[in-house]
């Protein structure tokens, strides 16, 4: 079997085995499906919903990329600023961290109060859960520039501005990229929170209102969607870190 | 022996250099020779987390000329990238002067290049876009200076590496393409902080006759750290000894190997000789503590 083909197989098969094992499993031992639902219990909970589950699996996923995409228009330049000023490090460092520390799960319905139940809230909820770990691995990076690379700038003659966008940043990008991994399983998390606090539609509302009416099979089947969303969406990143930025990956031992 | 610049009055308008070292003491021939960098009691004390400051160089007299290449040697954290750091603008002197000759018209690498131990290649640039890169920092490159990229890159034998991405390339064709890129403005000084240091010693011996091939070819001077007294007496026609704490001149070795230099001059007596010299000069109070000792 060829090293690609293994990668496939072997988990697949392990992740089939596993689905089987549950299945024989929850029908030998009769499991109430309330409690744990069998993997065929799910899948037809998931059917029920029909079309809809396409219209809310896009809805999320709407959610997700928005704030992702915000969270990265936002955290990116914050990570350069905060890296390369002093000043300004010291200034809303502080205030940045202490933001991050509150429980988002806590202020979410508080941001609905103050900002009403559309989009707007949604896309806060996601952008302030994931441009922590992309803001700090991008400073991260920015200052664990090679200090040669440094060098080779100034003695090159760059301005500061040159020597942001010639070294700091491209040289940050494997940092960058790890920040985006974060971020963007942190993302699918967000819209979660924020689709059960204000939404009528999405997944998360999905599986809060499911819930309410004892469908268990239905609101896991999301709960799956969801999962498979944060995996896609993981390898997403990677293969555009692979395809953009593949000096990056390449200069690393064992690729 | 320790050299000392001719002039020793200070002078703390670099611009208005006064004719000093042109007068003959450096041995004959001297008239014709055209300073290019001068260390006039040069110094640089770092601050510590500690609090007592380090002396990292002090007093620091040097008088290097147009065309010329010098080698500075000496113990391990004596100095040596600190005078280099110096030259290079990284690092303001605290004490004492350096001047650099032809005036300060022009930036960046068109002024004094630098070449690390380790090759510093950007690796998100073809090797190509390496070589142009100090060109980048001031301008848009021209067809001029593409076309004067690729003769540098003959230069240094990778003609067919210009589009390859410098994880291609191995460590010694990495620093045969970084010595490309510090020529590509064509600099007045060319600074070499160990830029074999990190080779193989197969590799390292070809790199050090291809430098000596392409100061023939382009004349720059240039300044050259090393570990290696057998790289220094090979490339260097002369070669600045350093103390260690706080870092000094301790000699100054004028080689007078006859050129062209290669391979088989290290097995000349006068080479040997003047080899054994720097050894005894950077030995000789090591050896004597230990003689104490015992
Ligand atoms: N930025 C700095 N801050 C404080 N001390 C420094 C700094 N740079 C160098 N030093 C100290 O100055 C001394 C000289 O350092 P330098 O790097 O110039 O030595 P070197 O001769 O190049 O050594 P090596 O041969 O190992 O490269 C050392 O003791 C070093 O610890
Ligand atoms: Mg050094």
């Amino acid at each position: 079997m060829s090293p690609a083909l293994r990668k496939i197989v072997l988990p697949v098969g392990t992740f089939l085995s596993f689905l089987l094992g549950w299945q024989l499993l929850s029908e030998a031992l009769d499991v109430p499906v309330y409690l744990l639902p069998s993997p065929l219990d799910i899948y037809e909970g998931g059917g029920k919903l029909g079309p809809a589950i396409l219209s809310n699996t896009l809805e999320t996923l709407k959610t997700i990329l928005l704030g992702f995409v915000c969270a990265c228009v936002v955290g990116i330049p914050l990570g350069v600023v905060v890296s390369v000023n002093r000043t300004i490090s010291e200034m809303i460092y502080p205030l940045i961290v202490f933001l991050n520390a509150i429980p988002i799960i806590a202020i979410a319905p508080i941001l609905v109060v103050i900002f009403g139940t559309d989009m707007t809230t949604r896309l806060i909820i996601v952008t302030l859960t994931c441009f922590f770990p992309i803001m700090v691995n991008t400073a991260a990076g920015m200052m664990d520039t090679p200090k040669e690379m440094l060098d080779l700038a100034r003695v090159a003659g760059a301005s500061r501005m040159g020597e942001i966008l010639s070294v700091r940043l491209p040289s940050a990008i494997p940092f960058i990229f790890s920040g985006l991994r974060i971020g963007v399983t942190v993302a699918v998390v967000g819209a979660v929170v924020a689709e059960f606090v204000n939404a009528n539609k999405g997944l998360g509302f999905l599986v809060t209102s499911s819930t309410a009416q004892f469908a268990i099979p239905t609101a896991t089947a999301c709960v799956v969607i969801l999962a498979v969303i944060s995996v896609v969406l993981y390898e997403a990143v990677n293969w555009a870190h692979r395809a953009f930025f593949g000096w990056s990956i390449k200069t690393k031992a064992g690729e | 022996m320790i050299h000392a610049t001719p002039a020793r009055e200070a002078h703390s308008k670099p611009e208005t250099r006064p004719d000093f070292g042109m007068q003959g003491r450096e041995g004959a021939g001297t008239a014709r020779r055209e300073p290019i960098i001068e260390l006039a009691h040069a110094g640089v004390t770092f601050a510590t987390a500690k609090g007592d400051p380090l002396v990292a160089v002090e007093d620091m007299n040097l008088t290097i000329y147009r065309e010329e290449i010098v080698s500075l040697v000496g113990p391990s954290g004596c100095g040596k990238s600190t005078v280099l750091r110096m030259l290079a603008g990284l690092q303001q002197p605290t004490s004492g002067d350096i001047w650099i000759g032809g005036g300060k018209t022009q930036r960046g690498f068109s002024e004094v290049a630098l070449v690390f131990q380790r090759p510093t290649l950007l690796p998100w640039l073809s090797v190509m876009d390496n070589v142009l890169y100090p060109v980048k920092v001031l301008q848009r490159p021209t067809k001029a200076h593409r076309s004067r990229a690729m003769e540098l890159l003959e230069l240094v034998g990778l003609q067919d590496m210009a589009d390859r991405m410098p994880h291609e390339l191995s460590g010694g064709m990495q620093q045969r393409a970084s010595i490309a890129r510090s020529l590509i403005l064509d600099p007045k000084i060319l600074l070499m902080d160990e830029p074999f240091g990190a080779l193989d010693a197969l590799t390292r011996e070809d790199l050090q006759l291809d430098l000596l091939d392409i100061h023939a070819e382009t004349r720059k001077t240039i300044l050259l750290v090393t570990h290696s007294i057998n790289e220094a007496v090979l490339l260097s026609d002369r070669v600045a000894v350093m103390s260690a704490r706080p870092g000094r001149m301790q000699d100054l070795v004028e080689i007078d190997v006859p050129k062209p230099r290669g391979a088989e001059s290290g097995a000349r007596p006068d080479f040997l000789a003047l080899s054994q010299r720097i050894r005894d000069d950077i030995f000789g109070p090591r050896l004597s503590r230990k003689g104490r000792r015992a």
